[in-house]
């Protein structure tokens, strides 16, 4: 990947099943910490996915810190992490631990660095004292944290996190907010119906109806969003 | 059933994972083979309470992994007493469950990936043969920590039928197959976005 924070996307339209979910997106984004706003089924989450490769252009181009991430979409997803609205989804292994080690598989790290690289981030998170519990006794807030650090165990150049705090209570929203806020030191795209989170990104993106309508301040683009339902 | 890891420093617990599931399959080959008379049955149950107690887990999971093998125990006896002795049905019985007991102790005794690290070890020779031992080992700890999302899935399902006053009866099983169809969709997601299709 070159070192250049760039997210571009050039014309980049998506159909499926003939119905067009993106139309001619075309926009380039170096800013660290980017909110995707807009209703359901505008194509916000379409636009996350399309970044590591979960999502395939119908026609154009994706490039994510230099690379095409339709050409390589490997070499993207090393270094794009991606947070799930439901860690249900996300969370893959019987146990806490299991799951974050999921993540380092095949990076051949040696034992010992890959169990410290572990026990960082379980305790980054809060989470070592349930490293070797089933991933099913953990409450919602606790899954997303535990999703959230598998993503970020691999220390991932960009996060992608498509309404990860849709389905959490208060404390636990506003805990994730903070981490991927505040406490990320990657690129961060987050795709949120909270207004609040997205007012406290560098820049905003607004989808509507498959098209992207506004690039700008988040406070200009989330007052314009609100605007429209008063 | 499906026993998860209890941490512990038994014996058990720090045997390594390679020599336990071997001995698991000395165990239950032996017990397969063992003759039908009171002292073999009495030595298998024996082994198994033993091995539980060597395990130091509390005192109430040998009670409760039994009490998990119940619809086990009521299928066989309740077929196998339709075509054989009762006494041949105690003894298949009492060999099965003390098997099922065994293999319950080895997940209890052993971390998940530890047991899957060994299967993939023991697996590596038939990689000549097209195997690929880690999409094995991946494939199986998908199906351990799939069990508890779909009993979810179905719970929610009930809990629907409930709240809405209908009763689906057998039909229930078309919204969970579709429901777990669309969590495997999902799944399928997260491997590729964790890189690990």
């Amino acid at each position: 990947m070159s070192d250049a924070r760039e997210i571009a996307l050039e014309e980049v339209t998506v159909r499926l099943d003939g119905r067009s979910i993106l139309e001619g997106v075309t926009v380039r984004l170096d800013a660290r910490r980017i909110a995707v706003v807009g209703a359901n089924g505008s194509g916000k989450s379409t636009f996350a996915r399309l970044l590591n490769g979960l999502a395939t252009p119908t026609s154009g181009t994706v490039r994510v810190h230099g690379v095409d991430v339709g050409r390589e979409p490997r070499r993207a997803r090393a270094e794009v992490g991606f947070v799930f609205t439901n860690p249900d989804a996300q969370v893959l292994m019987p146990t806490v631990a299991e799951d974050v080690r999921l993540s380092l598989r095949g990076s051949g790290m040696a034992r010992a660095e890959l169990d410290a690289r572990v026990a960082e981030v379980l305790a980054d998170y809060g989470l070592t004292s349930h490293a070797d519990a089933p991933v099913y006794s953990l409450s919602g807030g606790q899954k997303q944290l535990l999703a959230l650090a598998s993503v970020l165990v691999r220390r991932p150049r960009l996060v992608v996190a498509d309404e990860p705090t849709t389905l959490l209570d208060l404390g636990n929203a506003q805990r994730i907010g903070r981490i991927l806020l505040d406490e990320l030191d990657a690129q961060l795209v987050l795709v949120t119906h909270d207004l609040e989170l997205a007012q406290r990104c560098d820049i905003a993106l607004r989808f509507h109806e498959g098209r992207l309508v506004a690039v700008g301040e988040p406070a200009e683009v989330v007052d314009a969003y609100r605007r429209e339902y008063a | 059933m499906i026993a998860l890891h209890v941490p512990g420093d038994s014996v058990l617990h720090r045997a390594p994972a390679g020599i336990k599931l071997l001995a698991l399959f000395v165990l239950a080959l032996a017990v397969s083979l063992y003759p039908h008379d009171l002292p073999s049955l009495g030595a298998a149950v024996g082994v198994v309470v033993a091995l539980h107690l060597a395990a130091l887990l509390p005192p109430t999971t040998l009670p409760k992994q039994l009490w998990q093998t119940k619809w086990i125990v009521v299928v066989m006896v309740a077929t196998q007493l339709a075509f054989l002795t009762p006494w041949d049905a105690l003894v298949n019985t009492v060999r099965v469950v003390s098997i099922v007991l065994l293999a319950g102790l080895l997940t209890l005794t052993t971390r998940s990936e530890d047991l899957l690290e060994a299967l993939e070890t023991g697996l590596r020779p038939l990689t000549r043969i097209g195997v690929d031992p880690r999409r094995v080992g991946l494939t199986l700890s998908l199906a351990i920590a799939m069990l508890p999302v779909v009993a979810g899935i179905a719970a929610r399902v009930r809990d629907t039928e409930r709240a809405r006053g209908v009763r689906l009866g057998p039909r229930l099983v078309v919204p969970v197959l579709v429901l777990a169809l669309r969590h495997a969709d999902d799944v399928a997601d997260a491997l590729t976005a964790r890189g690990v299709d």
